[in-house]
């Protein structure tokens, strides 16, 4: 009677463990995150900072420029006949260029209200051109391709007819009648997190002789520049 | 796949996009430049050059003109009685014009004498008219007609001779004496002057204003003549 007693209970404690066992092979014993996410392409242009006006006679910034907020310049060149004395009336623009993939940037001009005549000042005698300098260490490395000839008043003399022309091909607004390019290049930044400072910083210039032009009151100049990438 | 995991994901997943949605509305891509600027109506008036003073007794050219600069010139006439044997004493003055512009250049004229009786000096006796206008050189609007309200140089015999009553020479032309231009009056206008080029082009209009008195028996004393040039834009 014994022994029957103790083999039932040998057979419940085995099938207990048999049990148990079962039950711990069947628990989770592992998980998994799957995350997407996705890296687009970053183009951005920005003021550079305050503009520098240089020769003008009676004119002014109205809106400067303000380093990293969108670009909005409006600046008074004042006068442009010969009463203003000075070689150039010249604006310098900073302009602020971040991407994560290589660029393009474009501009887009216009000369308003200056008159009609062969004597009235018009686009080509508005002189534009970027001097970007090599790109600094903290930036990727690349160079970048100035479609301008640089600073519009290096150079330049007078046609047959003594009106002065700028120098160089894409030295002027007349170039840029409908948008075109004028800086490209590969990835600007390194791998830096969004509120990096760090960015492709050049100067635009933009340049008019004084001259003899049609009397015109209210002149309108505009240049839209635009940043894609490639 | 249990059933929480698939909902934070979903969750995960909405959130990237907000994130990247924001991002992409806060990038500045596009800026503009927007410039205003005049360019005013410019009317000037230099001395064209050295005077030529001819048939004077005595004076001389106290005070030269200087191409490109102001005209500031001063004259001694010299002798104007009988003694001088001369036809006529005549200053001639070069003038240049520069305008973006239609211009017109106007003139006004003061004689002052001591002499006290109608033999004294007057603006009558001192003949005035500009001689040939050059619109030469590049960067010059030409050709253009400029129009002359002078009868050009006084010393010709069409615009002058003695009055067969008084004897007295006489400056007949139309403005052909300063006694015309006692008030500012127009001497010669035109169309714009310089075409689109640099101040620096020293090219312009350029005509000789002629001065000429006729040495006769005027009453003695000391004469003053006094001329005053202006070019404006109307």
């Amino acid at each position: 009677m014994f022994k029957f007693t103790k083999g039932i209970l040998s057979a419940l404690a085995l099938s207990t463990l048999l049990t148990l066992s079962a039950t711990a092979t069947h628990a989770q014993t592992t998980g998994s995150v799957t995350m997407t996410a996705s890296v687009s392409n970053f183009v951005e242009l920005n003021s550079g900072g305050a503009v520098a006006l240089t020769g003008n006679s009676g004119g002014s910034v109205i809106t400067d420029g303000t380093a990293n907020t969108p670009l909005a310049v409006v600046v008074d060149l004042g006068e442009l006949g010969p009463s203003n004395t000075n070689s150039f009336v010249k604006l310098s623009v900073p302009l602020r260029l971040r991407s994560n993939v290589a660029y393009q940037l474009n501009m887009v001009s216009s000369v308003a209200g200056a008159g009609a005549t062969a004597f009235s000042l018009k686009d080509t005698d508005v002189g534009f051109g970027l001097t970007p300098a090599a790109r600094p260490a903290n930036l990727a490395p690349g160079a970048d391709t100035n479609a301008t000839p640089g600073d519009p008043t290096v150079g330049g003399s007078t046609d047959v007819n003594g009106r002065w022309v700028f120098a160089g091909a894409n030295s002027t607004l007349g170039a840029y009648a409908v948008s075109g390019a004028v800086l490209n290049g590969p990835r600007i930044n390194k791998t830096v997190a969004g509120n990096s400072n760090t960015s492709l910083t050049l100067p635009a210039v933009f340049a008019v002789k004084p001259q003899f032009f049609d009397p015109a009151p209210a002149i309108t100049i505009t240049a839209q520049f635009t940043v894609v990438a490639l | 796949m249990p059933r929480s995991l698939i909902t934070f994901k979903i969750i995960l997943l909405a959130m990237m996009l907000v994130v990247t949605a924001i991002a992409c509305l806060g990038q500045s891509t596009t800026g503009t430049v927007s410039m205003s600027a005049t360019v005013s109506k410019f009317v000037e008036i230099n001395s064209g050059g050295a005077v030529t003073l001819t048939g004077n007794s005595g004076g001389g050219v106290t005070t030269d003109g200087v191409a490109n600069s102001p005209l500031a010139v001063s004259i001694n006439l010299g002798e104007l009685g009988p003694s001088n044997p001369n036809n006529f004493v005549t200053a001639s003055v070069p003038l240049k014009l520069r305008s973006n512009a239609p211009y017109v250049l106007s003139m006004s004229a003061t004689v002052t004498s001591s002499g006290s009786t109608s033999s004294r000096i007057g603006p009558a006796d001192v003949g005035f008219g500009l001689g040939t206008i050059s619109r030469a050189g590049t960067g010059v609007n030409s050709p253009a007609t400029d129009t002359n309200a002078t009868s050009g140089d006084p010393t010709l015999p069409a615009n002058g001779s003695v009055n067969a009553t008084t004897g007295r020479y006489e400056f007949t032309g139309v403005r052909s004496n300063l006694s015309s231009f006692a008030s500012a009056t127009t001497a010669l206008n035109g169309p714009i002057i310089m075409n689109a080029v640099p101040r620096s082009n020293a090219n312009g209009l350029t005509v000789p204003a002629f001065f000429a008195v006729k040495p006769q028996f005027f009453e003695n004393g000391t004469t003053t003549i006094s001329v005053t040039f202006t070019v404006t834009a109307p």
